[in-house]
C-alpha cells in the first residue's frame, strides 16, 4: 500500500502517486488440485468433455453442457503449434531470459491449445505446424510454470 | 404495467470459513446446480444468468462473471453483473426479477457469491487514497461510532446486541447451510466476549465465509405450469444515497426508509409489523436489528430494542428476524444478501426446513451495502397478489 506523502503540484494541478498492493490466495478445488499434482509429478493430465474433446489445461465444467467434468485422460509431452509470435526482447519473468517465441501450442490427443514458450532460438526456426516437446522445470511447485517451456522436437 | 413473476427454485452452498474443496467456479456450481435441481429445469431452460458479487478487490479476481460464463454453461445466453456492494446479493435478485416483469425473458438464474478466503474484505477495500482521510478501520470501526449514536439516542441497554447475536447464532443450528453451528450460548457467555469495536463485542459480528446463493425466477405464464411451491415477487425496491454528505442521518438513513415505504407502497402493506410473517434483514453487526427495525418502518424511532428485549423477533415472536441465523451467521459478502431474499423466499414456499416459521404467508428480504447507502428489498407470498 501507498503512502500519500508525494503529492506534487504539476502546472498547477496536484498530482499523487497510488500503488495498491494486496496479498491474495487461490483455492482451485479438488478437480484442478489433480490437474496441478499431476504437473508437478511430470504427468500431462486433460478432461475430456461430453462431445469427446479433451481439454488441456483441463475444464472444470463442461463448456457445452456444464456438466463437471471427471473423466482423466494422459497425455504425451509431445504437441504442435497452432501459432505463435515472437518475443524478441525478453523482460523479467518471463519464461526464458532470451528471444523466444510464445506459442498456442495443441498437445498429441488434446483438442484445445495452450499458451505457452518456445525456445526457438530465432524466430525464422518456428512456424504453424511445428513440432515441440515438454521441457519440464527442475524445481516443480504444481503450476503451469512446472513446464518450464517447450523445445522443438528434432531440432527444427 | 409489469408482469408477476415468483422464485421457483432455492439453492445455496454450504457456508464456511474456507471452500478449499471448491474453486470459485465450483463454489457457485454447487449453489447453481441445488436451484435447478430445485426448480426441476436444467441450464437449457435458463433465458439469461444475473451475477452479483462485491467489489472485485475482495478476492482481486476482475470480473470473474465473464470467466465463469463457461462453468455456467452460459455460452449463447446473456449474462450481466450487478455492483452495489455488500446490498448486491440482494440488488442481483431484483435486477435478475425485473428481466422477468419486464418480459424480456421468462426464466432467470441469478446467483450471488463470495470466496472471502481467497482475500481480505476487512482490508481490501481500506487503501489509503490520496487526498481523502485514511480511514483504515474496517467495517466494524466505520459502523461502532455509528451504532454508538443509536444507543445514546434511544436510550437502549448495552447488552441488546449481545441478545441479537445470540438469537441468530442459535438460529443458525437449524440451518444447515449455516456458516457457524454454535448451539451454547447464552447471555451471560455473549457479554463475556471481547470488545472488539466499542460498543460492538466479538459475538455482535459476522463472520467472514465462503458461500452462493442461487434462485430461479419465472414468469407468471411458466410459473403456473410449474409444480411445486413458489415464492410470487409482490414487489421489490432499491434505494441509494451517498456515503456521506452535510447533514447525513446516519442512524436511519433516508434511502432505508424510502427503500421500505416504496415496497409497503407497492406491496399494499400499511401495518409491516402485522401484515409481515417473517424478515430477513441484513445485519452484519447484531446492533443492526433494532437499528434496521425502525428504519424500515417496523418499530417506532427508538423503540426497536425494546422489541429485541422482548423477544418480538425470536423464532417464536410475531415477526421472526433472521429464523436462518442471517448474516451474523453466515457472511458471503456477495450472496448475503440473495440468501435473505433467497430464505425469505423459502420460508413462504415451505422449504426452511427446520427454522420454517409455520404458516408463513408473507416474507420480507432486505439487503444493505456500502456505508449503509444502499437498500434492497422484497416481499413475496406463497400467493399471487
Amino acid at each position: 500500500m501507498s503512502g500519500t506523502s508525494s503529492h506534487s503540484l504539476k502546472n498547477g494541478v496536484f498530482v499523487a502517486p497510488l500503488e495498491v498492493a494486496f496479498p491474495y490466495k487461490r483455492t482451485v478445488g479438488t478437480l484442478l488440485s489433480r490437474f496441478f499434482t499431476s504437473l508437478q509429478q511430470c504427468r500431462l493430465e486433460g478432461t475430456r468433455g461430453s462431445d469427446g474433446r479433451v481439454y488441456f489445461p483441463p475444464a472444470e465444467f463442461d463448456p457445452l453442457t456444464g456438466a463437471q467434468l471427471d473423466e482423466w485422460v494422459t497425455l504425451p509431452d509431445t504437441g504442435t503449434v497452432t501459432t505463435w509470435a515472437w518475443q524478441a526482447i525478453p523482460e523479467d519473468g518471463q519464461p526464458l531470459a532470451h528471444p523466444f517465441a510464445w506459442a498456442l501450442i495443441t498437445l498429441d490427443g488434446a483438442d484445445v491449445p495452450i499458451l505457452h514458450a518456445v525456445d526457438a532460438l530465432r524466430s525464422d526456426r518456428i512456424a504453424t505446424g511445428t513440432r515441440v516437446k515438454v521441457r519440464w522445470a527442475q524445481e516443480r511447485i504444481g503450476g503451469i510454470t512446472d513446464i518450464a517451456c517447450f523445445d522443438l522436437l528434432g531440432g527444427a | 404495467m409489469a408482469e408477476l413473476c415468483a422464485v421457483v427454485g432455492v439453492g445455496q452452498t454450504k457456508h464456511a470459513a474456507c471452500r478449499a474443496d471448491v474453486s470459485i467456479a465450483g463454489l457457485v456450481r454447487e449453489a447453481v446446480d441445488r436451484a435447478l435441481i430445485d426448480a426441476n429445469i436444467t441450464i437449457a431452460d435458463v433465458d439469461a444468468i444475473v451475477i452479483g458479487k462485491a467489489p472485485d478487490m475482495l478476492e482481486g479476481v476482475a470480473m470473474p462473471e465473464l470467466w465463469l460464463a463457461d462453468a455456467l454453461a452460459a455460452h449463447g445466453k446473456p449474462v450481466f453483473r450487478v455492483h452495489t456492494a455488500g446490498s448486491v446479493g440482494g440488488s442481483t435478485a431484483i435486477v435478475a426479477a425485473q428481466h422477468v416483469m419486464a418480459g424480456v425473458h421468462g426464466t432467470v438464474l441469478t446467483i450471488g457469491f463470495e470466496k472471502q478466503s481467497d482475500g481480505n474484505a476487512m482490508w481490501a477495500l481500506s487503501v489509503p487514497i490520496p487526498f481523502g482521510m485514511p480511514v483504515h478501520a474496517g467495517a466494524g470501526g466505520y459502523f461502532s461510532p455509528i451504532v454508538r449514536g443509536y444507543i445514546e439516542r434511544s436510550g437502549a441497554p448495552k447488552h441488546i446486541g449481545a441478545i441479537v447475536a445470540v438469537k441468530d447464532r442459535t438460529n443458525a443450528c437449524k440451518n444447515p447451510y449455516a456458516h457457524l453451528h454454535e448451539p451454547d450460548w447464552t447471555l451471560e457467555k455473549a457479554l463475556e466476549t471481547p470488545m472488539l469495536w466499542d460498543p460492538i463485542r466479538f459475538i455482535e459480528t459476522c463472520p467472514s465465509s465462503d458461500g452462493a446463493m442461487a434462485l430461479v425466477i419465472m414468469s407468471e405464464e411458466r410459473a403456473d405450469k410449474h409444480a411445486g411451491p413458489k415464492a410470487w415477487i409482490h414487489a421489490t425496491a432499491m434505494r441509494s444515497e451517498p456515503t456521506a454528505f452535510a447533514g447525513r442521518e446516519q442512524i436511519s438513513p433516508r434511502a432505508g426508509e424510502m427503500c421500505a415505504e416504496d415496497l409497503w407502497r407497492k406491496a399494499g402493506i400499511t401495518n409491516p409489523a402485522k401484515e409481515v410473517d417473517v424478515l430477513e434483514m441484513y445485519v452484519p453487526f447484531a446492533w443492526f436489528e433494532p437499528m434496521w427495525l425502525e428504519n424500515l418502518g417496523f418499530a417506532p424511532r427508538n423503540e426497536g430494542w425494546r422489541w429485541v428485549e422482548d423477544g418480538v423477533t425470536d423464532m417464536t415472536g410475531s415477526l421472526p428476524v433472521n429464523p436462518s441465523g442471517g448474516v451474523l451467521s453466515s457472511n458471503p459478502i456477495g450472496a448475503s444478501g440473495m440468501l435473505r431474499f433467497g430464505e425469505a423466499a423459502l420460508q413462504v414456499m415451505g422449504k426452511a426446513g427446520e427454522h420454517q416459521i409455520a404458516g408463513a404467508k408473507k416474507a420480507v428480504g432486505h439487503a444493505y451495502g456500502g456505508g449503509s447507502q444502499f437498500f434492497a428489498m422484497w416481499l413475496v407470498s406463497s400467493d399471487k397478489p
